[in-house]
């Protein structure tokens, strides 16, 4: 059981679309770095206690509060410093004149340096971690990211929990994992929001979707070091178990599509449908991922060749209205 | 070796507000009319098919089949197209006035889907879709055991069966693509929400009615009381939609063609509601027994509610002015009743109900019957 700590910086940054660069607002953990979308990918094995710090960022800072909330997590603490409370405490609400301004404790940038939010990563699973204040703002303007808990021996070569996602006995196994983060753009939104000031969400229309923070063609190009970092393009082999943890960041629903094949829904929401008593996993061409859903699904492709995987309905697969873009990637199928 | 013919063309919709709505939709022969949905095809596990698509249109056409193992063109599985380097369509398509043949051998039995693989984002909406059935291999519809979704033993026996197709149509999209205008998703703005391709009160009309020749399929579901009536959907629009039957609960048994079943471990669930996801399959028996009707025992129903009954105008309704199912009784002067032998009628619609409107206008949209009749033909409720 080791101490994971994560020391995160919330900075603006500039997002790359296809035909579009854009203002977003994202996670860093390089000192005073350059923000990414999604945030930095955070991985701890259960029994772990995580340490996720929020740092005021004195360069490129924002201005408006800033905290951090972590669906699926229980037990979260948090303490602050210079101004306390020093002990970690529960978080909670945070209310101010009778109205509550934030889903948990956040960063003051007048006076706090860094708020720190501790919590054991109990379950295996795919997480969420978004902001929490403003986070009807925050979170389109790119603030969330994943956390990946594995089990324990998942890295240990014969531990019955090998490359396993839920741990032996739960049929996640796998050879190789794609996290695939979905959400969606409002790029007019984005040009207009500033901090501390009220955006009328209602105008929310979004006109890109992304699969970790890119739209197709550049879902389907290499990691980088950029501020959109992730790829989602896989290469397998035939009868290779490809392991998709698919997360739904954004605010709409998406149907995600595996190209005309079918896969097994080996987890939702983190919780493995295959236990010692009943194995309730199931086949499925395509899932619809509500807002803050997961799903954990086994592909196992038996031809080679290449097959999209999009979503479902069709009209995210554009970019500027015009297809193929948006909400796509591809898998690669070798002998 | 059973042969397909789907001839990718355009027509024109009726709505029962009036409207004409240009589509694009697949035809089962040359001169036939362009229909919404595309022809059923009924296949059989095990036994390779062969769909043939003919592209009367001015695109590219293609046919993806979801949850199909290995679809081949000329002896290949089918690959995505590009031109000019930019993706085309996921699997090989058809030039305009050229054909492609797609060969499979479905592996399962099941509910699908087939639909365009090319510019989705506009051939879908605008109509090229239809629904692929699969028998399982030891299907035999004259023998009480056999004639079930996904084979002997699988707790899927049906005495009726019917598919029902959601889809979405916004009008002022159709008719960009008629004149050949641009077509910006971002301006969609569904105004119709079709089973079948049609809308109510069409949809409860018969199939094959001569007015609508570009819609042939009816989404009236019939049946008698305890009868296994099996309710096959498929989402093909680009929108989810919340169906549920009145009348009584269903039970979930397979989802995109796969039964919900782990070796011996029955993971069926019963659902009032099922979201219809898009490009999703649900099978599910719907089962009518009200409380323990028998022919022998016709009382103990309870009085519909009358709001469950109208239908179109005030003074529209579905009841035969009688609780006792297969006796009528009087009803009031001046209210129409369309009953006809004193059967029992459930709503079945999306729950979102801005879609049960036409343009607004309910009664309409995404809207049928569940009739339990006190008797009826066996020829009624079979996918041919």
């Amino acid at each position: 059981m080791a101490t994971v700590a994560k020391i995160l910086q919330v900075a603006t940054g500039s997002l790359s679309l296809p035909g579009k660069i854009i203002p977003f607002w994202g996670f860093t953990d390089v000192f005073v770095g350059n923000p990414q979308n999604p945030g930095p990918l955070i991985q701890a094995t259960v029994g772990d206690q995580l340490i996720v710090g929020l740092m005021h960022n004195y360069i490129k800072f924002i201005g408006e509060p800033l905290s951090i909330i972590f669906p699926g997590q229980e037990n979260v603490m948090v303490r602050k410093i210079p101004w306390g409370p020093f002990i970690y405490e529960p978080v909670q609400p945070q209310y101010s004149l009778g109205k509550m301004i934030s889903l948990t404790n956040y960063l003051d940038e007048k006076q706090d340096i860094i708020i720190e939010y501790s919590f054991t990563a109990t379950k295996p699973g795919i997480y969420l971690y978004e902001s929490g204040t403003n986070p009807e703002k925050q979170i389109q303007m790119g603030l969330y990211g994943i956390i990946v808990v594995r089990p324990v021996g998942y890295n240990i070569l014969d531990h019955h929990n090998h490359k396993t996602a839920y741990g032996a006995g739960t049929n996640s196994g796998y050879d190789l994992e794609k996290i695939l983060v979905l959400s969606e753009i409002d790029s007019i939104m984005h040009n207009n929001v500033r901090p501390n000031v009220y955006y009328d969400m209602l105008k929310f229309k979004p006109d890109y979707w992304v699969i970790n923070g890119r739209s197709f063609p550049d879902t389907i190009s290499e990691d980088n070091t950029s501020s959109q970092p992730y790829g989602s393009q896989i290469s397998c082999r035939v009868g290779q178990r490809v392991l998709l943890r698919i997360i739904n960041a954004g605010f709409q629903n998406h149907t995600f599509y595996l190209g005309g094949l079918v896969g097994r829904v080996v987890a939702e929401d983190s919780f493995p449908l295959k236990t010692q008593s009943l194995d309730a996993t199931y086949e499925k061409t395509g899932v619809t991922l509500g807002s803050g859903q997961r799903m954990d699904i086994i592909l196992t492709p038996t031809t080679p060749g290449e097959y999209y995987l999009y979503d479902r309905e069709y009209h995210h697969l554009v970019n500027n209205d015009q297809f193929p873009g948006g909400m796509m990637t591809r898998i690669t199928v070798n002998n | 070796m059973p042969v397909i013919d789907l001839w990718a063309k355009d027509g024109y919709l009726s709505t029962p507000d009036g409207n004409s709505i240009y589509f694009w939709g697949f035809s089962k022969s040359e001169t036939g009319p362009a229909q919404l949905p595309g022809p059923y095809i009924i296949a059989k596990q095990e036994e390779t098919i062969t769909v043939n698509l003919y592209n009367k249109l001015s695109e590219p056409v293609s046919i993806s089949f979801p949850g199909q193992p290995v679809v081949t063109v000329g002896g290949q599985p089918v690959q995505p197209q590009y031109s000019d380097g930019q993706l085309l369509s996921f699997v090989n398509h058809a030039e305009p006035g050229g054909m492609v043949s797609y060969t499979f051998t479905p592996s399962y039995p099941g509910t699908f889907i087939y639909e365009s693989g090319t510019n989705p984002h506009k051939q879908v909406p605008m109509g090229l879709y239809g629904g692929l059935v699969v028998r399982p291999a030891d299907y035999n519809p004259n023998v009480k055991e056999y004639k079930t979704a996904y084979g002997a033993g699988t707790n899927t026996e049906f005495d009726r069966e019917y598919l029902l197709i959601t889809g979405e149509i916004d009008p002022d999209m159709h008719q960009t693509v008629e004149e050949g205008k641009p077509y910006h998703v971002s301006k969609y703005l569904p105004r119709y929400w079709t089973l079948n391709g049609r809308c109510a009160p069409d949809t409860m009309l018969m199939d094959h009615v001569d007015y609508l020749p570009h819609q042939p399929y009816g989404s009236i579901v019939m049946g008698q009381p305890g009868e296994k009536i099996l309710m096959r959907y498929i989402g093909a629009g680009i929108d989810n939609h919340p169906l549920h039957p009145h009348g009584t609960h269903t039970r979930v048994v397979a989802v995109d063609g796969r039964l919900l079943k782990n070796g011996n471990v029955d993971l069926s669930y019963k659902r009032f509601t099922v979201l219809v996801g898009a490009g999703q399959t649900y099978d599910q028996i719907y089962q009518w027994d009200g409380l323990g009707y028998t022919p022998q025992n016709p009382i103990p129903t309870t009085l519909p509610n009358l709001r469950n009954m109208g239908i179109g105008d005030a003074g529209w309704t579905m009841w035969s002015g009688s609780p006792y199912l297969g006796m009528k009784g009087d009803i009031p002067v001046g209210v129409v009743s369309y009953n006809e032998f004193g059967e029992y009628y459930f709503m079945l619609h999306s729950h979102e109900e801005l879609q049960i409107t036409n343009w607004g206008e309910f009664p309409g949209g995404m809207m049928t019957w569940v009739a339990i009749y006190p008797s009826l033909s066996h020829d009624v409720g079979v996918l041919k």
